[in-house]
């Protein structure tokens, strides 16, 4: 598995160099534009995670490299566990710079004293790392289940094939449920444990919440990925090359 | 004359050996293929366009399941080698397909770097010396080589991790001719080293005309000759000659009935002669030709039988 995720990273590298300079500018607009830094390392980690998926998955079917590379001494196996490795790297990868620009620029908007609305948003707050983790961690829950849903099906099908569908799985899978659940009357209070979520989101307010909540939600990202790689190993075990 | 696999001899080892491979596509199918690539041996695989060549070198390395038969690749069930039990075994499996088969941004450094991490036996400066005689620059992108320069380079990688077994598909498809003698020497030198055997698909049956040791022809999915090549080239031969010769040889006795094959062309006729010094011998009056791979094909294939 550790070769094929080497060999996974030597092809991403370039990719990834300019997507960690698209990703820090994007975020700081969008940091920028909301007039909050938590927004850095958010956008950034979702977007390393669904980018990474897709990206890989992109080389794939480039002159055949998918058929040749398993002429190399790697098994099926490995590939796929080498794939998810190299998503779950670029996602935190993502995570990292995000973090360290945010944490930047506070610093040299405090450093400068810029003054206005800029200077208040964006001045150095020991409280806001804190919120910027658990934020952080909920958009890589969202980054997690994304690639967990994509990854088996671009292993089933091929990248051509899997982005054809991908649109009617994304609309199946996420906007079908919000609107028969807006339109069910559900939301407002009929959906059982919904007290139990508020309780939990008011938690997150104390640190010792924020701590639990962060942990909560990596390790349900884990769990994501680790039941979409199981049926990513058992859709490409049979796949046709 | 259409001899098999299994009526010929091999000596040594069995690198490769299929027997009954069966798979069925929707308007194609192999029909139970037999193969073997003994120890020292370079077997040139033939055939049309869509005959099943590539199919069959790709069920070898066990690319996709097959739907009858077996084959074994360096002792190792086919099946196996994409999943954890066999898949060390390739790295004594160099492989190269009929186009360059690496994403395009890649540099020929960054090739070298993915060889480097698959094989545990990947020679870095072999491969470097490689690429530099061949004309390969590192820092060129996949997507900036030609066609000949790709196959170069996918060359150089199969030859760099000390493989025991090449598979070539059309490997030499695209070279200028001197590059060809160059790559042709390459692999000499590769099979004469103890162990060691290449099956080679082609086109350019004067590549394997001067390299290979035994021609394998495959026609809609099923084999219809496995000959070493000396028994073509330097027995058989082609006469030219009259359409009414055709009739005095068959009544010779000279060539056997049921394996009397010929092809009409608009000023005569070719037979295909199993011993053409025997022939010419019998015939004086008839031209006879010395066989290549391309004419025996031809004859095989196209070839009217009586």
């Amino acid at each position: 598995m550790k070769n094929a995720y080497l060999i996974e990273m030597t092809i991403f590298r370039d990719y990834a160099r300019q997507l960690v300079a698209l990703g820090a500018l994007v975020s700081l607009c969008i940091g920028l534009g909301m007039q909050t830094p938590l927004a850095m390392p958010a956008t950034l980690t979702c977007m390393f995670f669904m980018m990474s998926a897709m990206g890989l998955a992109a080389y794939d079917q480039l002159n055949h490299w998918e058929l040749f590379r398993l002429t190399l001494p790697l098994s099926r196996r490995d590939i796929v566990l080498g794939r998810y490795a190299a998503i779950v790297t670029l996602g935190l990868l993502g995570m990292v710079v995000g973090t360290l620009g945010a944490v930047a620029i506070m610093a040299v908007v405090t450093a400068a004293g810029v003054p206005g609305e800029v200077g208040e948003a964006f001045a150095y707050d020991p409280d806001m790392l804190s919120v910027m983790a658990v934020v952080s961690c909920f958009t890589l829950l969202i980054g997690a289940v994304v690639a967990s849903v994509v990854t088996p099906l671009y292993f089933r099908l091929g990248q051509t094939r899997a982005t054809q569908i991908l649109p009617t799985i994304i609309v199946l899978m996420f906007v079908i449920p919000v609107v028969i659940l807006g339109n069910s009357g559900m939301l407002d209070g009929g959906i059982p444990g919904m007290e139990l979520l508020s309780g939990a989101l008011e938690a997150l307010e104390t640190p010792a919440g924020m701590a639990v909540g962060c942990v909560i939600l990596i390790a349900l990202s884990a769990a994501a990925l680790c039941i979409s790689a199981a049926i990513s190993l058992k859709l490409y075990e049979k796949r046709e090359l | 004359m259409h001899a098999m696999a299994s009526d010929i001899e091999t000596t040594g080892d069995l690198l490769i050996e299929a027997h009954g491979i069966t798979k069925h596509y929707d308007g194609f199918s192999l029909k139970s293929v037999d193969l073997t690539v003994a120890e020292g041996e370079v077997v040139g695989f033939i055939g049309q366009n869509g005959a099943g060549k590539s199919t069959t070198i790709r069920a070898l390395l066990g690319l996709f399941p097959t739907d009858g038969g077996n084959s074994r690749v360096l002792g190792c069930e086919s099946s196996q080698l994409s999943r954890t039990e066999g898949a060390r075994v390739k790295e004594g499996i160099g492989v190269v397909f009929d186009a360059i088969s690496f994403p395009e941004h890649l540099k020929v450094a960054d090739i070298g770097r993915i060889y480097a991490r698959a094989y545990s036996n990947w020679d870095a400066h072999r491969f470097a010396r490689m690429t530099a005689d061949l004309g390969l620059d590192a820092k060129k992108t996949v997507k900036s080589l030609s066609r000949g320069m790709g196959m170069k380079l996918s060359l150089a990688c199969a030859l760099s991790h000390n493989a025991r077994l090449l598979i070539l598909d059309e490997a030499t498809a695209g070279l200028d001719p001197m590059a060809r003698d160059e790559i042709l020497d390459r692999l000499r030198d590769f099979v004469a080293e103890p162990g060691h055997a290449i099956l080679m698909s082609s086109h350019i049956t004067s590549d394997l005309e001067r390299i290979a040791d035994r021609i394998v022809c495959i026609d809609a999915g099923r084999i219809v000759f496995d000959l070493p090549k000396d028994v073509i080239t330097d027995e058989m031969g082609v006469a030219r000659c009259r359409v009414a010769d055709l009739e005095k040889i068959a009544d010779s006795g000279i060539v056997p009935d049921t394996e009397l094959r010929y092809l009409r062309h608009d000023y005569g006729i070719d037979v295909l002669v199993p011993d053409r010094f025997a022939f010419a011998e019998s015939f004086p009056e008839i031209a006879v030709d010395r066989m290549t791979i391309d004419d025996y094909m031809t004859l095989t294939l196209k070839g009217g039988a009586r």
